[in-house]
């Protein structure tokens, strides 16, 4: 299978703090996966240095096909070059409406010129209404995103994700502070969202991961303790002690 | 669903327009040039000089309101604005005056001694005759006007592509700004920058070619031209605001790190709307100046900048009528309050006098809106339109510092 993100050997330190420690991690172009570990196992710095926005001390990553490598590049070149990010706190546009959210994130010319100019057209326009019933948010779309529910906000955010076309979704606990309902469609929105994409999840919640059934990768001290099905990675002794164990 | 006009979508703009066209035919109709004769050609100038505050207003709401940047520097661009077209209005002026008495002459004066006693004329004051390398343009009115948005735009941009390059936000750019406009007026104050030193340009009202057409006639023209910039501005600026680069830049105000992971290039943004709005401020300053008269390098310190954000705050950041409203109404109460015609206040044991007190108010006022109505004197439009509160419990709309406050936004 072809590697659409390749991360090797990746170390980078915090005032002494070794954050990520000699890390390595692959994903395919259309794969779902989920990364469990400790507080403090690095998961979210391990985000922050695919997207850009922590540059690491040593190591090599690589992007897609052509072997990019994403460390001379902006968040927002990141961005543009398809990877997408959901924080861990739901982060949408709180001042304007749900359909301007969406607006902003599909994918079109991103330069301040071109979006100057740009006007929404029939195309957009129902691309996002498309987008919004994916969601279930189909008849919040001129509500301002800042009334809506917690767990609104998440999917809201999540659509805004898909409408970036991204190649890989890199999605921090989608699951935190949600009702079991709205878990539910949480996993299926991620799970048909990886068939035709990359998605890798950091969740904390073992039921929530049980759940999307997919491989899973285990993070502890800035490392890949274990990896693979969630029923072996569970029997490994090594993280039984180091977190199942707690 | 057909996408509908600009005006449909934002009524606030036809409102906007239709208010200042009559306050326009109002002032004309009450003028000493075409009308009653009830305004003075005084009271006329003030309120021409008002119009290209509620301008610079309406760019510092752009810049701050929408886009979060705190600048504390556009009165610097402001400034140069007028500068470039005092420039011009100065040399053809004493142009006019040097070539009207040296006509008389025996012997008609050659083109190099014209311009050489321009230049004594000029340059007297601070001790100089010689023209300096930046007046090379100053006999072409083109030329200026083209200055008037050039040299603020690239300052702007020099400026800010060096600041958001290196990520500087929150206060300490707008330390920066300040700093950049400290710099070029005590750059100003000294005698060999080129422009008169402490003495600035002065004698700007008397435009070329006009000296036969009385002020009252000059003042109501400036007013029109001014009225006319402020609503071309406005139509600018809410267009700007209306789609999606409007969205961006109130992202980047809320949550820039948002925007950036949506691919956004967030410094790009920043630089385009800075450098557009220091136009903007330099064209309302170009209006402003030959309306005050004179320009010096007091009219860039630092505070004039800060003032500029306080009638935005006043007003109501966020919405471009609330920067107008802001700027017309403090700078108005200003002008009130410090030319001597406020009634002292008697307490028996002090006298308070407006002239010395008005600041203190100012600051008190200030305070009071930031604390109590943080949507400004345009907040009160809202009271009308049955606009509420988004129930936020106490957040911000965003984690950036420059974000809206729970109380600033409305559903």
């Amino acid at each position: 299978m072809s590697t659409l993100l390749e991360v090797s050997g990746v170390s980078v330190t915090f005032d002494g703090f070794r954050a990520i420690n000699n890390l390595s991690f692959n994903i395919g172009p259309a794969e779902l996966r989920a990364i469990i570990g400790p507080n403090g196992a690095g998961k979210t710095t391990f985000m922050d240095i695919v997207t850009g926005k922590t540059k690491p001390d040593e190591g090599r990553v690589l992007w897609g096909e052509k072997n990019v490598s994403l460390l001379k590049m902006s968040e927002a070149q990141i961005a543009q070059a398809g990877i997408g990010r959901k924080f861990q706190r739901p982060t949408v546009f709180e001042d304007q409406s749900v359909e301007d959210n969406l607006l902003m994130a599909l994918a079109r010319p991103r330069g301040p010129l071109s979006v100057l100019f740009w006007r929404a057209s029939q195309k957009a326009l129902s691309r996002v209404r498309e987008l919004a019933e994916e969601i279930g948010l189909a008849d919040q779309l001129s509500r301002k995103s800042g009334e809506l529910s917690h767990g609104q906000k998440q999917w809201l955010e999540i659509g805004m994700l898909l409408a970036q076309e991204p190649k890989l979704l890199l999605v921090d606990e989608p699951a935190a502070g949600m009702t079991p309902e709205e878990r539910e469609h949480t996993t299926s929105l991620l799970v048909e969202a990886a068939k035709t994409r990359a998605v890798v999840v950091v969740e904390h919640d073992m039921e929530f991961v049980r759940r999307l059934n997919c491989k899973v990768t285990v993070l502890h001290e800035g490392s890949v303790l274990a990896e693979g099905k969630l029923d072996h990675v569970t029997a490994n002794q090594k993280v039984i002690d180091v977190y199942l164990g707690r | 669903m057909q996408r509908r006009p600009l005006v449909a979508r934002h009524p606030s703009i036809l409102i906007f327009l239709a208010l200042l066209a009559l306050f326009t035919l109002g002032v004309t109709l009450l003028s000493e040039a075409y009308g009653t004769g009830y305004l003075s050609t005084s009271f006329v100038k003030t309120l021409g000089k008002t119009l290209c505050l509620c301008l610079v207003a309406v760019a510092m709401d752009l810049v701050w309101g929408y886009a979060g940047i705190l600048s504390l520097g556009h009165f610097a661009f402001f400034g140069l604005g007028g500068y470039m077209i005092g420039m011009w209005l100065m040399y053809e002026r004493t142009r006019d005056i040097v070539a009207g008495s040296m006509a008389e002459a025996a012997i008609p004066p050659t083109e190099q001694e014209i311009v050489d006693a321009i230049g004594t004329q000029i340059f007297g004051v601070v001790g100089a005759s010689e023209f300096p390398a930046i007046w090379a343009f100053a006999d072409s009115l083109l030329l200026q006007l083209v200055l008037v948005v050039a040299v603020p735009g690239l300052l702007a941009l020099v400026f800010g592509w060096l600041a958001f390059r290196s990520r500087v936000t929150g206060v300490y750019l707008s330390i920066l700004t300040q700093a950049m406009t400290l710099a070029l007026a005590l750059y100003l104050f000294q005698n060999d920058s080129g422009l008169r030193g402490n003495n600035g340009l002065s004698g700007l009202q008397n435009i070329p070619g006009l000296t036969d057409v009385p002020q009252s006639h000059v003042s109501m023209w400036f007013l029109w031209a001014s009225a006319a910039a402020l609503a071309l501005g406005y139509v600018l600026s809410a267009w700007i605001v209306s789609g999606k680069f409007g969205s961006v830049l109130r992202g980047i105000r809320d949550n820039e790190a948002r925007v950036r992971f949506l691919g956004y290039p967030v410094e790009q943004y920043k630089l385009m709307i800075f450098t557009v709005t220091a136009m903007i401020a330099g064209i309302a300053g170009a209006l402003y100046y030959p309306q005050a008269g004179i320009i010096n390098p007091a009219e860039i310190a630092p505070i004039a900048s800060i003032y500029l954000a306080v009638w935005v705050a006043i007003g109501g950041r966020g919405r471009l009528y609330g920067a107008v409203i802001g700027a017309a109404f403090v700078s108005l109460v200003s002008s009130w309050f410090t030319g001597g015609q406020a009634p002292d206040v008697n307490l028996g044991f002090y006298t308070i006098s407006w002239v010395d007190w008005w600041l203190i108010l100012l600051g008190l006022s200030f305070v009071a809106v930031t604390i109590f109505a943080p949507r400004g004197i345009g907040g009160l439009v809202d009271l009308i339109a049955d606009a509420r509160r988004p129930d936020r419990h106490g957040a911000d709309l965003g984690p950036d510092q420059g974000a809206l406050r729970e109380k600033e936004a409305d559903r």
